[in-house]
């Protein structure tokens, strides 16, 4: 059989599926959205929790440096057994990576906040959860949004392996093709899998720029 | 700066700071060999049956971490050797559109799944360790092409300027300041492209490349979870011990001063 | 021809020999650059003696950086030469050219990956110095700026203050000893305070060594306290006045000039002269006594502050030699308005 790519046989193969393409790269986009928003919620936890006590700090940033290091198909394969297929492990996975570049710009975005600005708020009598709410997370909210896009561009390539333990998403095209392997189909499958996951990674970056200016202050923007 | 931050006497600040750095330095490796010994404990006080016996012996589990070990270092030698003085003309270059051309391309790169590659190549060219290392040498590159040309673009203007005004030959700025100052970008550069390898050889098994990847997807599919545990214990090993070799390397070789 | 080559050996043996100043000419010097309507530098001329201290003055944009830096080749010249002592630079190697002229940026640019000591070696170690040699070096010019080496030689940059790195980076540029050397703002980056020791610093290094300076400024005032002549410059780095502190301030050459000058000239020309230019009257008893090594805005100084009428002038062991009053000291403004003030034109030496 002829599996060698032509373009005819592509523009095909994607009027046919077009619909389910659009499908997967909804849950792909749902379950990298999911599992970003539980790691923003836990890691700016962490992150404003440990920012100023040096072994805290110390702690949690090595603890996820080492943890970002480790593969992402051993931790989705090791999460199977407990929660086995599907939306289940890749969502952890994904918020477990996705945790390390949000908890460390929380981190440095607090510390860069002056400290003068800090000192004037409490010398005017707020509390200090207070301060950290109202004027140091959003000070700091520009570089924690940074890392949040540092995240959600690694999230997008992690789902797509995810896809191996039945993750949703554009992934499970990229595995078909390689089931499909020797079939005339497998690299378009393969192929648009692929494609799609860059196309949808840069679109979310482009939102992410927008989404950032827009939850800056004015004061703020650069 | 911090108020939480109690004042000391300047030889406990520096005491602090050195246990500070011991303790930098040791713990990833103890954790490792932590969760290796634990890992082999609890393998020791299990029933291991004829699929389970052929996988985790010493010959099977030492000839999957070789092939990983290679794929890894021959694909980030080569994405040095190459990458690294493509990043240098790249910056040299007097035209801007060379520059943005490669960092647009540089975030095309970065958006596109590794998996996908690997695979894709695969059914396009062949299954085999060869296109693994293809495909992982394709995608480390621009990402350490890039930390070299930012790197290098970062030395301070005033530093370039002073030693072209003392007389220095550009290759001689290049070599004695450009490259000394730009090498920590570069070298955290190749370090994410090492951590990277390792993940991507692990992915590497789905197109018969070998690596511990086979324990984990083997041990997933036969539901051995005995196997799949020590193949992803192990593989998660060697990760975190490449990435703290290289960090150990990257501080030695940053030049004093910086 | 004559084999250039070691024709330029030659210069360069016979630069590197001599420390003290040489002469250095530019002539109708011009910098246009592609696209732009007007040049950066049009037809400069100027004649530096050997040892002499130039001051370039002009605000931001007028050119000045660009001429200065034509001469170290690090901007080529559109047309126009450049020739130190006698030699035109364009003939030269320029790596090898700027090794033999210091080179001094406000932002000094100290290696900070180096030492303070490596740093300043960079040069010497380029034109093949012996170790020897080079660690002496080091040490004098560590003292001579003041930079005690036994604290400081084997310092990083970011360990030192900004006054100490400025230092160093001017030690940096005298290491190989070259006879001319360009400063571009080198103190500017620094406070009120630090910057007048480091310019009093410097003026005692040149008065040592003596050698040939090209020092951009945009402060005049600094122009006056350290300069030997003085270029001011408008766009294009057009010549609007070149001459003396003193010349310049007592016959500004046109509006441009005033301009920069700002208020106080006349004391500021006052400061620049001794009281022994004035012509003293007979001692008076009591009251205030100045020495007569003084200037005359130190003289002026303490009339105002004490309300005497006359102050008694002392000689160096402390006798009065006669007095002064402020009358006396305007008669000395009233007739040094110089016999022969230069114009804008004339730019090169008589």
């Amino acid at each position: 059989m002829d599996t060698s790519f032509k373009w005819s046989r592509f523009i095909n193969f994607l009027a046919q599926r077009w619909d389910e393409v659009l499908e997967l790269a909804a849950q792909h986009l749902a379950v990298v959205a999911i599992s970003l928003a539980f790691a923003l919620v836990i890691g700016i936890l962490i992150g404003a929790l440990v920012w100023n006590r040096p072994i805290g700090r110390a702690t949690a940033l090595s603890a996820a440096g080492i943890a970002i290091t480790i593969p992402s198909l051993a931790v989705l394969a090791l999460l199977s057994p407990l929660l086995g297929l599907g939306w289940g492990p890749s969502i952890v996975a994904l918020a477990f990576y996705a945790l390390l570049p949000i908890i460390r710009n929380t981190v440095v975005g607090l510390r860069e906040v002056p400290s003068q600005i800090v000192e004037s708020a409490r010398g005017m009598g707020i509390g200090r959860t207070r301060i950290l709410v109202t004027t140091q997370l959003p000070i700091a909210w520009p570089v924690i949004m940074a890392g949040v896009r540092v995240s959600a561009q690694m999230t997008v390539g992690i789902a797509a392996i995810a896809a191996y333990v039945a993750g949703p998403g554009l992934g499970q095209y990229i595995f078909t093709g390689l089931s499909s392997m020797g079939s005339f189909n497998a690299v378009n499958y393969a192929l648009t899998g692929t494609v799609a996951t860059i196309i949808l990674a840069l679109l979310i970056d482009a939102a992410f720029i927008l989404v950032a200016r827009a939850t800056t202050s004015k004061g703020l923007r650069a | 700066m911090t108020a939480t931050v109690a004042l000391l006497s300047p030889r406990k600040a520096r005491a602090r700071e050195r246990t500070q750095r011991i303790l930098r330095l040791v713990t990833a490796p103890v954790i490792v060999v932590l969760a290796v010994a634990l890992l082999f404990w609890w393998l020791s006080t299990l029933q291991l049956d004829s699929i389970e016996q052929r996988t985790l012996n010493p010959t099977y589990i030492e000839a999957r971490i070789k092939e990983h070990l290679l794929l890894t270092f021959v694909a980030s030698l080569l994405v040095a050797v190459l990458a690294i003085p493509a990043g240098i003309l790249a910056y040299r270059t007097r035209s801007r559109w060379v520059r943005s051309f490669f960092l647009a391309l540089g975030n095309i790169g970065q958006a596109t799944p590794a998996v996908g590659v690997v695979i894709l190549l695969a059914i396009v060219w062949q299954t085999g360790f060869a296109t693994a290392l293809v495909a992982l040498v394709a995608y480390s590159f621009l990402p350490v092409l890039r930390n070299t040309m930012v790197g290098l673009e970062q030395v301070g203007d005033d530093v370039k300027e002073a030693a072209r005004g003392m007389g220095m030959t550009p290759n001689q700025v290049l070599r004695r300041i450009e490259l000394p100052l730009a090498s920590p970008t570069i070298l955290a550069g190749l370090r994410t492209a090492l951590v990277f390898a390792v993940g991507t050889a692990t992915v590497a098994t789905f197109i018969n490349a070998g690596g511990l990847g086979d324990m984990i997807v083997n041990g997933l599919k036969l539901q051995r979870y005995p196997v799949l545990f020590t193949g992803a214990v192990l593989v998660a090993a060697i990760a975190v011990l490449i990435d703290w070799l290289a960090g150990v390397v990257e501080d030695l070789v940053r030049p004093k001063g910086l | 021809m004559s084999d250039t080559t070691h024709t330029n050996t030659g210069f360069f043996r016979a630069i590197s020999a001599q420390s003290a100043g040489v002469a250095l000419e530019l002539d109708h010097v011009t910098k246009q650059y592609p696209g732009q309507p007007a040049p950066a530098v049009e037809d400069f001329s100027m004649s530096i003696r050997p040892g002499e201290l130039v001051m370039f003055v002009g605000p931001s944009g007028c050119g000045k950086t660009t001429t200065m830096k034509m001469v170290n080749r690090l901007i080529e010249p559109t047309s126009g030469s450049i020739r130190i002592d006698g030699k035109d630079v364009l003939s030269l190697d320029p790596n090898e050219l700027r090794r033999h002229v210091g080179y001094v940026i406000q932002q000094i640019g100290l290696f900070p990956h180096r030492t303070i000591a490596e740093n300043i070696a960079t040069v010497p170690k380029m034109l093949g110095w012996k170790k020897d040699r080079i660690a002496d070096r080091v040490d004098e010019l560590l003292r001579t700026v003041q930079l005690d080496p036994s604290i400081f030689a084997n310092r990083y940059p970011r360990q030192l203050s900004g006054g100490q790195q400025q230092r160093a980076g001017v030690a940096r540029a005298l290491a190989a000893d070259p006879p001319v050397m360009l400063m571009d703002e080198p103190f500017g980056a620094t406070d009120p305070i630090t910057r007048e020791r480091l310019q009093a610093e410097f003026l005692r290094l040149q008065a040592e060594i003596g050698k040939t300076i090209i020092f951009v400024t945009h402060d005049f005032d600094e122009a006056i306290r350290m300069g030997d002549r003085i270029a001011v410059l408008s766009e294009r780095s057009h010549i609007e006045q070149f001459d003396t502190p003193a010349r310049i301030l007592a016959s500004p050459a046109n509006d441009y000039v005033t301009s920069f000058i700002g208020q106080g000239a006349a004391i500021k020309r006052l400061a620049l002269m001794p009281i022994s230019d004035a012509a003293l009257g007979p001692a008076v008893s009591g009251g205030p006594r100045i020495p007569v090594t003084g200037s005359l805005r130190d003289a002026l100084d303490l009339i105002v502050l004490s309300g005497a009428e006359r102050i008694t002038v002392t000689d160096p062991d402390g006798k009065a030699m006669g007095s002064i009053d402020h009358a006396a000291i305007s008669h000395v403004l009233g007739t040094s308005a110089p016999a022969s003030a230069s114009g804008p034109e004339s730019a090169v030496a008589p």
